[in-house]
């Protein structure tokens, strides 16, 4: 049964996920499958408008209507504090006074089915009176901007935003600031210094399966929501606060989600829906459109100022960046992304001289959150390009100046934090290798690589609880959503291996803050690695357990005691799991439950936690170009995760295929595109993302396995990573194929032949 | 979701036309719905009735006639794309039709609802150019036939009177030693433009040519002025020139900025795929194929 | 002529996986919707709702249809296979055989769609070049695995080209 090294006998292995056959079957259960008895429908009426006053909203009509059970204003949220928000408490459940971008709900109504709904919703009336809007960075940060917000908000649930630093006066809500070494003196006596500025585009998650909720309040005041969310416990934590109950009297149980990518992170619908069952008295489903969800929340776009500068020698002397990220009208999670992400701009380099900057700044656009990538995709775009740029000056190949300035295993990120816990070499050099990379590319082709390293949240929690039953048989008790990403197989896969049980013996119950253990997030690739390591412990805690009742039976010492297929064994003596439970509880009843809590606290570095993991991803790719049309195509690509150790080698590959294809996605098509604050393209006509027919020819996931990583078994975490050299890698390609370098994603046809007329035709300003 | 409507089922073109000059705006016409159904979710369009012409006898049909090659405006892609008597006359359309959007669309979506929708993002209407194509409408009044070209006058327009309803689209197919080819090239899920040429070739000289370009601009259109500098080239000429012709056809092209791209970029991708088409249907003529390939294009 | 007025119902009698069903459905009513409130068969699922992304589609005697985008009342006379129709009994269908060997699902919101375009492209064409099931799988859309492992486990269900021969 020890199929790998290490002697595992599940972990390691490619099983069958556990929610393949209900997927395969069309039996698995999503949010929008869920129904309640005398459940109504929402609908909601949207800003036609990105930035207006709202003089008039009259919904007396809408109540009218039979069928209609709730129809609710901003003025009729009376009962609840009306705003919300993780980072900021600046998000009005409905808009109120204003209304701050196209799209943003004004009036939600909720009726017997969806078609009375929008009936009712026909009669609503609202007047409005636009107001100046700001939909790009250079308008927002212009002096004299219209301001997207004049109140000073209230702070979220995070304790390391308390501290926010908004510009008074200014669209800028926060700013993160870094300093280490000294920048300035560092340029002077640099041997090159680069300056170039890159943008990142408005993208969306387009998750299959849009936002969505479904909220029923008992009969004692207790509110239960059913929700498509990748953090129930931070749903559970605003929903607490909005509508002042205790936690223990909310409950959010989270079905499947169809993918999240970051996009469920936080409260999303489940405020509205809660206020909506609140005056509606009954259950209320509200469901997004895709369409909606392009109002709801998007990635942050970004424009990225670097300066980078080297030795003679070519190690990096100096980094600064000056970032400004447009997080849209309403804060969500962005304050955090733009601190997390510019705090490792240097990523896998080692960097002495650092000066960082970047603004949060509001724009009249749907809210900016999280994304697979928490902001770090948007500064690896400039930072991995210009490592190209410096190769080329200095005379050197793009691999080894990177190989150069790598840090080295165990060698702090920064005075007093994470040491790298990965080989970052081993992985470039597989990179290399895997894009032969030293191999002359054939004519018309180029290569191009990157690589990236990113921080997992800190400080986080991960609780788990594993229960033996006495037929010996055990549920897993995590709040992991499983979004795709194959959490609950792996979870599986942990306390199956540990408990020395076959996996059908296993267990994963859904997440359901009222049953399952806190568990922060089910993002930053952190699942595997937190909440795998407290099953890990609390399936080693009914181990320990066993071993001391069988200890007990034997007369031997448990540490002289393993456990084997279902058993305690000792030599040849063998103890089943139902036999030890009976001898301990003198009947066939009872169980045994084990605890893991994995809580690495705050800590004096910038952010207030260090990363208990590195994430570490590079990513080559070998393109060919339609000169005349400017469009590119992967001819392959390439990518490498340092995960420690793989608990699932097939799901590992599928989270990279996955992540490439997205990031291929803002690397060749997807945009946002606003028209004088209009959303043009929110729907999936106009906003394209990747197909079948994108795949590279050849695409190619390798993995390093040292089993040196912070999670179970040496694992850690893998999903973001893949998706963040990818842009670079192209452009990167690009400029060695044609010597035109793109600092604007993404790189549509029209986009680079723009760039490579502007080449060709002589400028006065080369 | 889709508000409430009624639905009727003529029996006759004129009971469907009646429906129509009773209802006016208030009616609509359905055919696949893939079009319809879209915007009447989406509520750009609101209507009291729906008017379902799918049935009404011989509309979904597809035949010769009198050397003509007649499609019923109810025919899927689909049905195109299969189609005997489409392979026999007008090979090209059923090539096109198997690469309409996608095989959902094209297993419901029609003929005559691609035209009568006016998208100026399809690939139907540019291709039908090449055979100069005419639609026949119908009212109880009578019947009229409009070339294609007058009957597509605008982006989501057409000169289709309330009452009118698309029963037909006659395609001429070709002269003998004719062969065509048809490019399209785009990001998103319609094309950003589409080209379709024919060459007629005889004793080794094109006598004639035909190119028409949709999708740039806010109708398809016919180029006469680039399809007459080719006239008299021996395939070598189109090979080596192709591109003076793709000039003449940027120049002449109506191109907007939208989504898509913008109206200069789309000009000059009008020079590309036309000189890139031309290339096509002149190896063709010449008993080649090319199979090279482009990201984002398909040649049919 | 026939008509069925507005907030009326009109009889739709179909096969549904196999199954005669009768049902009585207003005009507007989309497929999608009586599937899934009346039949209780949710594999088929609402994602983009215009016919771009294939998380809908089902098969109307055997073709693939958007089923957010097609009237019910269409269905009438007609057989309709959902994903839940895929599997003869507790016996997968080979294509769902492959779809879980291959680790083709993720988060499994594409998954219906994609086995029935699968099934319809194979019907249609038992031994399609890679080429083909990308170009077939145009208007499927998957923001999980990539593509990658979606197209193996198709071309896994290919009959070989010498034997098709």
């Amino acid at each position: 049964m020890t199929g790998r090294p290490g002697g595992f006998r599940i972990v390691g292995q490619s099983v069958r996920r556990t929610d393949a056959l209900e997927k395969v079957t069309g039996r698995a259960r999503y949010l929008s499958d869920m129904e309640l008895p005398g459940m109504a429908h929402a609908r909601l009426l949207r800003s036609p408008y990105a930035h207006a006053r709202l003089l008039h909203v009259d919904v007396r009509a809408a109540r009218e209507v039979p069928g209609v059970h709730a129809v609710l204003a901003a003025s009729d949220l009376t009962f609840c504090d009306p705003f919300y928000g993780p980072a900021l408490r600046d998000r009005p459940l409905l808009a109120s006074e204003v209304v701050r971008y196209e799209g943003e709900p004004v009036v939600a109504v909720a009726a017997v089915d969806e078609a009375t709904a929008a009936e009712a919703l026909d009669l609503v009336e609202v007047e409005y009176e636009e107001l100046p809007a700001v939909t790009t960075l250079e308008e927002a940060l212009a002096p004299g901007a219209p301001r997207v917000h004049t109140a000073e908000p209230l702070a979220g649930h995070f304790s390391d935003l308390s501290s926010l630093r908004a510009k008074p006066g200014t669209n800028i809500c926060h700013q993160f600031d870094y300093t280490r070494g000294d920048v300035a003196t560092a340029l002077a006596g640099a041997h090159l210094v680069l300056e170039e500025t890159y943008r990142f585009p408005r993208i969306q998650h387009y998750s299959m399966e849009p936002h969505g909720a479904l909220a029923q309040w008992d009969d004692e005041g207790g509110l239960t929501v059913w929700a498509a969310t990748q953090n129930p416990f931070s749903v559970r934590s605003e929903l607490a606060k909005m509508f002042a109950l205790n936690a223990s009297r909310i409950r959010i149980a989270v079905p499947l989600l169809g993918g999240g990518f970051g996009g469920k992170t936080y409260a999303k619908l489940e405020p509205l829906a809660a206020a909506l069952a609140r005056v509606a008295r009954r259950p209320v489903r509200l469901l997004a459109s895709v369409e909606d969800a392009f109002r709801t929340v998007r990635r942050c776009s970004a424009r990225v100022r670097l300066t980078l500068a080297f030795h003679r020698d070519g190690r990096i002397a100096a980094l600064a960046c000056e970032a400004d990220f447009d997080i849209g009208a309403y804060a969500d999670i962005a304050p955090r992304v733009i601190q997390k992400a510019t705090y490792t701009t240097t990523g896998p380099y080692r960097v002495g001289h650092v000066k960082l900057h970047s603004n949060a700044v509001y724009t009249n656009t749907t809210p900016g959150g999280a994304f697979r990538g928490f902001g770090v995709p948007q500064l690896v775009w400039g930072v991995e390009s210009m490592m190209d740029v410096a190769a080329d000056r200095l005379g050197r190949d793009p691999v080894d100046l990177r190989r150069q300035n790598l840090l080295a295993h165990g060698e702090e990120f920064a005075p007093g934090d994470t040491p790298v816990d990965g080989k970052l070499e081993e992985s470039l050099g597989r990179l290399a290798e895997a894009i032969q990379w030293s191999a002359a590319a054939a004519p018309g082709r180029a290569k191009g690589i990157a690589a990236m390293m990113k921080a997992s949240v800190a400080p986080s929690v991960s609780e788990a609880i594993v229960r033996l039953h006495a037929d010996g048989s055990a549920n897993v008790l995590v709040s992991t959503v499983e979004m795709g990403q194959g959490a609950r197989t792996v979870m599986a896969q942990i306390a199956a291996e540990v408990l020395a049980l076959p996996l059908d013996r296993v267990r994963v119950v859904p997440p359901d803050t009222s049953i399952t253990p806190y568990d922060q997030t089910s993002s930053s690739s952190r699942s595997t690695t937190m909440v795998g390591r407290a099953v890990q412990e609390a399936a080693q805690d009914v181990v320990d357990q066993l071993r001391k009742i069988a200890a007990d039976m034997l007369g031997e010492p448990a540490a002289r005691l393993t456990v084997l297929d279902g058993a305690v064994v000792s030599g040849a003596q063998r103890l089943a799991y139902p036999d030890l439970l009976d001898h301990h509880f003198g009947m066939r009843g009872g169980e045994l439950i084990g605890r893991g809590v994995v809580a690495p606290g705050r800590t004096k570095t910038a952010l207030g936690g260090s990363t208990p993991f590195w994430e570490v991803a590079m990513g080559g790719a070998e393109i060919t170009l339609d000169e005349e049309t400017g469009a590119i195509a992967i001819e392959s690509y390439a990518s490498v995760s340092d995960v420690g150790r793989c608990i699932n080698p097939q799901q590992c590959a599928a989270q990279d295929e996955g992540a490439v294809m997205q990031g291929l996605g803002h690397t060749l098509f997807e945009e946002m595109v606003y028209e004088g604050g209009q959303l043009l393209n929110a729907d999936l006509a106009g906003y394209r993302v990747p197909r079948a027919g994108d795949v590279p020819p050849r695409l190619e996931t390798l993995f390093v396995e040292n089993g040196d990583g912070a999670g179970p078994f040496g694992a850690k975490g893998v999903g973001e990573g893949g998706l963040i050299p990818v842009s670079p890698a192209v452009g990167n390609a690009l400029a060695r194929l044609t010597g035109v370098r793109m600092r604007e994603l993404p790189m549509t046809p029209e986009r680079v032949w723009r760039a490579l007329r502007a080449r060709t035709r002589p400028t006065t300003n080369p | 979701m889709l508000r409430p409507f009624a639905l009727h089922r003529p029996a006759t073109v004129a009971e469907a036309s009646e429906i129509l000059a009773q209802q006016g705006r208030d009616a609509a016409l359905y055919a696949g719905g893939t079009e319809l159904l879209l915007i009447l979710k989406e509520g750009l369009l609101r209507v009291k009735s729906l008017v379902d012409i799918k049935r009404l006898p011989g509309l979904a049909g597809i035949r010769a006639d009198n050397g003509h090659l007649l499609i019923g405006a109810a025919a899927t892609h689909r049905a195109v794309e299969h189609a005997p008597e489409v392979h026999a006359r007008c090979p090209l359309i059923a090539r096109v039709a198997r690469h309409v959007a996608n095989v959902r669309v094209r297993s419901v979506g029609t003929v005559g609802g691609n035209l009568a929708f006016a998208d100026p993002h399809s690939d139907l209407a540019t291709a039908f150019l090449l055979f100069d194509a005419t639609v026949r409408l119908a009212a109880q009044a009578g019947e009229r036939e409009l070339a294609l070209g007058d009957f597509v006058v605008g982006p989501y327009e057409t000169s289709r009177r309330d009452e009118e309803i698309l029963t037909s689209v006659r395609l001429t197919p070709w002269p003998a030693g004719t062969v065509g080819a048809y490019v399209k090239y785009g990001l998103h899920e319609r094309p950003t433009l589409g080209v379709a040429v024919a060459l007629t070739v005889a004793g080794g000289a094109v006598r004639g040519a035909r190119i028409a370009v949709g999708c740039v601009g806010p109708r398809p259109q016919r180029l006469a002025g680039a399809e007459a500098r080719l006239g008299g080239w021996s395939l070598a000429d189109v090979e080596r020139r192709a591109g003076e012709v793709g000039a003449e056809a940027a120049a002449a092209v109506d191109a907007v900025d939208d989504l898509h791209g913008s109206a200069e970029y789309k000009r000059d991708m009008t020079r590309v795929f036309v000189r890139r088409a031309l290339l096509v249907a002149a190896a063709r003529s010449a008993g080649r194929e090319s199979h090279e390939r482009h990201p984002h294009t398909v040649v049919v | 002529m026939s008509a069925i007025p507005i907030r009326s119902s009109s009889s739709v009698r179909c096969i549904v996986n196999g199954r005669p069903v009768a049902l009585e459905v207003r005009p507007e009513a989309l497929l999608l919707d009586v599937l899934r409130d009346r039949l209780q068969l949710k594999g088929a699922r609402r994602s983009c709702d215009m016919q771009v992304c294939g998380a809908c589609t089902v098969l109307v005697d055997g073709a693939p249809v958007s089923a957010c985008t097609y009237l019910a009342v269409e269905v009438d006379g007609r057989e309709v296979t959902t994903v839940e129709g895929l599997a003869d009994g507790d016996r997968l269908h080979p294509l769902q055989e492959a779809f879980i060997d291959h680790g083709a699902v993720q988060c499994g919101f594409c998954t219906a769609g994609m086995l029935l375009t699968a099934k319809a492209l194979l019907a249609e064409d038992p031994s399609p070049t890679p080429e083909r099931v990308a170009e077939y799988l145009r208007g499927s859309l998957c923001r999980c695995t990539g593509y990658r492992k979606i197209l193996d486990a198709i071309l896994a269900c290919a009959t070989p080209k010498a034997a098709a021969r």
